[in-house]
């Protein structure tokens, strides 16, 4: 084998050589520095790529197919047995920062928003805006994508992401759900923090506290809330 | 019962792989959850018809795929305008390493990304993506080998632009 065909041959299968690759390698350097140049990126590669699963998604698919097989009543039964566990789970897990934590996973789980330009004419952000009893002063910066999300908790808030001087940040606008106070939280690399509004609650999302910090201060000058 | 408590075990050994690789496929969190759901109710449907057991993760790729072909089919019906257009993406401010490796995955070709995330997520060899996405095994080889030399230029330009910072 020629380093020609080594290299074709780990590219196509990094994890699988053949015995004849396998013997190139021990007898040349230049093809061992190439192959663990390529088994470090893909490395990377594979951890950027494994999204987190959510939770509960193998038991969701049992339930729904043993449903299928039953009466109605019975799977409706099923169903409000569920409804009532979720609930009771989320009374006893809400917390201090409830809202700022479900807005970083929310964030952290559409990697996309931040790869997508989507619905970004100014008449969707301001529909977004009116949802929760606010007008757009200024331009915030370029917003690149806006869309209207399911939240983890059952409710249903306007995702938007814009260009700042800090990186692109999100802003999650929930209507009709009161946050009793200012909350931050910082997990899995992200930091938020959530404001409540006249008619729900905003919460910013960024890298770091002091880039949240920046753009909340942003958001305030330029956004008139009413409170 | 037997063929239940197999499926089961299927479901749990495999919603997990089938998962990430439907979010890279539709790019949407709800929507792949709902693909995993639909495959495992047609694979259920089907499950008689497996003959061989040891086939089942690439038989379960292989139905993914077809179900998010049929959602687009769907969605395109629905929303003929288009909303997303990610062909004028301008580049993005890097905003961490993960996410902008992620971002250099999803502007490969569809035709190279493909094999690609089936060989990452999957673990499958080129002959069985061959078989999952119906093409020769020296296609997939050369698909992949074009995905991983332009993935490269790409991640060692960014390296580059990191350490000029």
């Amino acid at each position: 084998m020629n380093c020609l065909e080594f290299h074709r041959q780990k590219l196509a299968d990094p994890r699988r050589l053949s015995g004849a690759a396998q013997a190139h390698l021990r007898d040349c350097p230049g093809c061992l520095a190439f192959a663990r140049s390529v088994d470090e990126s893909e490395r990377d590669l594979e951890r950027a790529l494994t999204t987190p699963v959510p939770e509960g998604l193998a038991e969701r698919v049992i339930l729904r197919q043993r449903g299928e097989g039953r009466p109605a009543w019975r799977a409706w039964a099923l169903a409000a047995g569920i409804v009532v566990a979720v609930g009771v789970g989320y009374v006893i897990g809400s917390s201090p920062d409830q809202f700022a934590r479900l807005a970083i996973e929310h964030a952290a789980g559409e990697p996309e928003s931040f790869t997508t330009l989507y619905q970004t004419e100014p008449a969707k952000i301001g529909e977004a805006l009116r949802s929760v009893g606010a007008t757009l002063k200024e331009p915030i910066g370029r917003v690149r994508y806006v869309k209207l999300c399911p939240l983890g908790d059952g409710s249903t808030g306007w995702h938007i992401v814009f260009e700042t001087q800090d990186g692109l940040a999100t802003l999650i606008l929930v209507p009709g759900k009161q946050a009793r106070a200012t909350e931050i939280a910082t997990a899995q690399g992200w930091s938020s923090l959530v404001r409540p509004t006249a008619s729900g609650y905003y919460a910013v999302v960024t890298a770091s506290p002091e880039a949240t910090a920046r753009v909340d201060g942003v958001v305030r000058l330029r956004i008139a809330w009413q409170t | 019962m037997q063929q239940r408590q197999d499926f089961e075990q299927t479901v749990r050994a495999y919603s997990a792989d089938l998962y990430r690789y439907a979010r890279w496929l539709c790019r949407d969190r709800h929507m792949a959850e709902d693909l995993v759901q639909e495959a495992f109710v047609r694979a259920w449907k089907s499950w008689a018809e497996l003959r061989d057991p040891a086939r089942v993760k690439a038989w379960l790729f292989t139905i993914l795929r077809n179900e998010c072909a049929r959602g687009f089919a769907r969605k395109q019906v629905e929303t003929a305008s288009g909303e997303t257009d990610e062909s004028e993406l301008p580049p993005v401010p890097s905003f961490e390493a993960g996410l902008e490796i992620a971002q250099m995955v999803d502007m490969l070709p569809e035709a190279y990304r493909e094999p690609l995330l089936l060989q990452v997520l999957g673990g499958y060899s080129c002959a069985e993506i061959a078989e999952i996405i119906g093409t020769s095994e020296g296609a997939v080889m050369t698909r992949l080998t074009r995905a991983r030399q332009a993935f490269r230029q790409r991640y060692a330009d960014a390296g580059k632009k990191r350490v000029s910072k």
